[in-house]
């Protein structure tokens, strides 16, 4: 059953890549969702759509752009739009939240209409919206192992930047961090990993891969670091999972992975209810 | 009276305005290294915003304001300053980390990047944490314990860089009088042990003024700045700055005048 992963190139690729984006879009997430972000990564899935649909409508026209993949200017996308939140936050100060809608609608827009204008719907633009296991060809293998090693890298070296500055930026700001390049940074890392992560998510289910896993990680560590390797793990387990069910039951593994990945969260708040109930029990006890 | 070498925080002639609304005026103010400063005034009457100055957080219009003897957007040796703020305001209490992390945080601006901590910084977390007496919770989540307790965290936070200068922004409101007073004990005893100086807001003018050694009342500008029993004799400043500070404001602008 797994050794077909080996057998063939597409299978194998689609198994790599799920391991690296099962591992840097979770811990990506955990600075998402204590930052109370979890719904930048949504709007930044969606302004990558409408990169993707831009580069389709351009190879109508242009030969050239048939051969390089959408998906570059859909990490384009994804990056500007990344920018255009971050400012939209300062300007609106108390309502942050704000540039989501903003940026999410501004994107859907523009990709529908740049779907009617080049030939509407095809298989290709189904295969962004809910990810494909025979999606992930060696080029985009390629950028998805240098997207992770330059996520990991940073995480390594920023994390105790990005720890303070998500806990506490007034006071991070007071010890002399550089709080606007740092976030700036993180904003162009999210937009990377959503990109990233399409092949086998799909647009519509990539944010809960970045949220989904935290969630759970919430419910069992006990440190900050350990909600690193918590959702590392959950992620792991709800991509393979996906990437093979998918496979093997000719699903979208988008939908198998998030499926997984609630199942995991669901599991976790049980253990922890069962946790206080026999605290509880112990307490009465004695 | 005291040399200039000692002056750890000098304001001189400071004006703050947002938009046209002067918060702070031509406000002269002196912090001597070693002093216990406790900072009254009535709501609006620019605490906040003075410190936020001091910090470098704003820039004021006109006025000069120094830190250890160098102009304060110059000035870059920010571990020589702590800073705690309003509890109630500033971070999530779900936040999932422990103790041990949270005042480790402290240590991140003097690690700079690319460092990371060592087991020598390690010792210097606990050792705050024990200055404290809050060494035994350091694995605990800091969402789990007591608004008192969280705040001697964030002291412990602010302690571990060994700062010459702590400021404290109404650390106590939200707390209730019992950790209060602990929490004042534990600022004499820095003050009187280590030598730290010390800069305290706060509303509750009644408890903090039998713990600092000085007190400054801030209104636009400092009306009175002498010491805690000088103030506490005086009767017409405690009872401007005292419980009631809120209703007579203005009365307080007539006497000014």
């Amino acid at each position: 059953m797994i050794d077909v992963f080996f057998q063939y190139d597409f299978l194998r690729n689609a198994l790599i890549a799920g391991v690296l984006i099962g591992l840097i879009a979770p811990m990506l997430g955990v600075f998402l969702v204590v930052k109370r972000m979890s719904l930048v990564a949504d709007a930044l899935s969606h302004i990558t759509l409408t990169g993707i649909a831009f580069h389709l409508l351009l190879a109508n026209f242009f030969a050239i752009f048939s051969l390089y993949d959408p998906i570059y200017m859909g990490m384009v996308f994804a990056v500007i739009g990344s920018l255009f939140i971050n400012q939209l936050r300062t300007v609106y100060g108390h309502f942050k939240e704000l540039a989501i809608p903003i940026i999410l609608s501004a994107g859907v827009g523009l990709a529908v209409i740049f779907i009617s204008l080049a030939d509407g719907f095809n298989t290709d633009l189904y295969s962004y919206l809910f990810g494909s296991v025979a999606a992930v060809g060696n080029n985009d293998l390629m950028t998805i192992i240098i997207i992770a090693a330059i996520v990991l890298v940073l995480l390594f070296v920023f994390y105790k930047e990005w720890f303070f500055l998500s806990f506490d930026e007034e006071q991070a700001a007071i010890s002399g961090l550089k709080g606007k390049w740092l976030e700036l940074l993180f904003s162009i890392l999210v937009a990377l990993v959503i990109a990233a992560s399409i092949r086998i998510v799909g647009i519509l289910l990539v944010s809960a891969l970045m949220t989904l896993p935290v969630a759970s990680a919430m419910q069992w560590a006990k440190s900050f670091k350990q909600m690193f390797v918590y959702a590392a793990i959950f992620g792991q387990i709800s991509v393979l999972s996906g990437i093979f069910l998918g496979f093997h039951l000719d699903l979208a593994p988008g939908g198998v992975i998030v499926v997984f990945a609630v199942i995991i969260l669901l599991l976790s708040l049980l253990k922890n209810k069962i946790v206080k109930v026999s605290m509880n029990r112990n307490v009465q006890n004695r | 009276m005291m040399a200039k070498a000692s002056t750890i925080v000098e304001v001189n002639n400071l004006t703050y305005q947002y938009t046209d609304r002067p918060v702070l005026q031509n406000l002269n103010l002196n912090v001597e290294e070693g002093a216990f400063l406790g900072l009254v005034g009535p709501n609006g009457s620019g605490k906040s915003t003075l410190i936020k100055c001091i910090l470098g957080l704003i820039k004021p219009q006109a006025g000069k304001l120094s830190l250890f003897g160098s102009e304060v957007h110059r000035f870059d040796d920010w571990s020589k300053v702590g800073y705690v703020s309003q509890r109630a305001n500033r971070f999530n209490a779900g936040f999932p980390a422990t103790v041990f992390e949270v005042v480790s945080m402290g240590l991140f601006g003097q690690l700079g990047l690319f460092r990371f901590m060592k087991r020598n910084d390690r010792d210097k977390v606990m050792q705050a944490l024990k200055t404290v007496e809050m060494d035994a919770y350091a694995k605990q989540p800091i969402g789990k314990l007591s608004g008192g307790q969280q705040q001697r965290v964030l002291i412990a936070r602010a302690l571990v860089s060994n700062p010459t200068l702590l400021i404290l922004d109404e650390p106590t409101v939200g707390i209730d009088a019992t950790s209060a007073r602990r929490f004042y004990e534990l600022l004499r005893k820095l003050n009187q042990d280590q030598g730290l100086t010390l800069l305290l807001v706060s509303h509750d003018v009644g408890t903090m003024t039998k713990y600092v050694t000085n007190v400054a009342c801030l209104n636009k500008s400092i009306h009175f700045h002498g010491t805690a029993h000088e103030f506490e004799t005086n009767p017409n400043l405690s009872s401007l700055y005292g419980y009631d500070v809120q209703h007579i404001i203005h009365e307080h602008e007539e006497i000014a005048k």
